[in-house]
């Protein structure tokens, strides 16, 4: 998957979480879930179940502790499709 | 350096299923999904933890100026419970967080210092806060110093505590 449908594919996972739903319309790779699109860190959890659920990975803890922002999601995202369990 | 979290307990099962298959793996170590588990209030537990988590990291982050998605990484150990309040212990990779938790009602407030500064008085501050360039909150003491408060708002409430040290001099 190339990466701007991930990040389509991203936009769609973070949009129920976000209290600011412009933010999340024209988000960028350096967007901050929790600064920017006002996502409290709990359902941080629940966007990376869902992230893994609908990519078919697992995402590690010390892979968790990095996913704060789109760049860091989409890069963790796609080093787990090209097959680095 | 001090910490708190504020959990609104109505919004918090609004905005997260915990029962979610995977949600409390994610969050907790097996130590403490045992503890929690075996709690009578099993979501009380969650949201405790959670909460103690939360003042514990902005210390860390404070400290460090780290920042990170760790919940995993600061385990909460209960050591007293009381009416409506519990003491506790909050261990980062050998760092200890001595943390006081108040529940009343639908609020949880957790507050958490240094375990060096465990013996040290904790105030609620009124005072207008104010964010440094690092986003971190500050006000002004009746001297007209800064010091470091912290600040946590969730849902109905609001709560800013501080060393009644620095802000009463």
């Amino acid at each position: 998957m190339n990466r701007t449908s991930l990040i389509e594919k991203l936009q769609t996972i973070v949009r129920p979480y976000s209290n600011n739903q412009e933010a999340v319309g024209t988000l960028t790779e350096d967007t901050d879930f929790i600064r920017d699109l006002g996502i409290n860190s709990a359902n941080l959890v629940d966007i990376v179940l869902d992230i893994e659920e609908q990519f078919g990975i697992t995402v590690d803890n010390a892979d968790m502790e990095q996913m704060l922002t789109v760049k860091a999601s989409l890069d963790i995202i796609e080093n787990k499709l090209s097959g680095n369990k | 350096m001090i910490g708190n979290d504020v959990i609104d307990l109505v919004q918090a099962r609004q905005e997260s299923n915990w029962r979610r298959k995977g949600f409390l793996e994610k969050i907790f170590t097996l130590g403490e999904r045992e503890v929690i588990q075996s709690a009578a209030d099993t979501e009380l537990y969650v949201w405790l933890f959670w909460s103690m988590k939360e003042a514990a990291y902005k210390i860390y982050n404070r400290e460090t100026g780290l920042r990170a998605f760790m919940p995993r990484r600061l385990e909460c150990i209960i050591e007293r419970r009381g009416n409506e309040n519990y003491q506790g212990r909050v261990v980062c990779e050998g760092t200890v967080y001595t943390t006081q938790t108040i529940i009343t009602g639908e609020m949880i407030h957790t507050i958490a210092l240094p375990v060096k500064h465990a013996d040290k008085q904790v105030i609620a501050v009124e005072a207008p806060v104010y964010k440094d360039a690092s986003g971190l909150p500050f006000i002004h003491n009746n001297k007209g110093e800064i010091i470091d408060v912290s600040k946590s708002h969730h849902g109905r409430f609001t709560r800013v505590v501080a060393l009644d040290k620095l802000y009463n001099q």
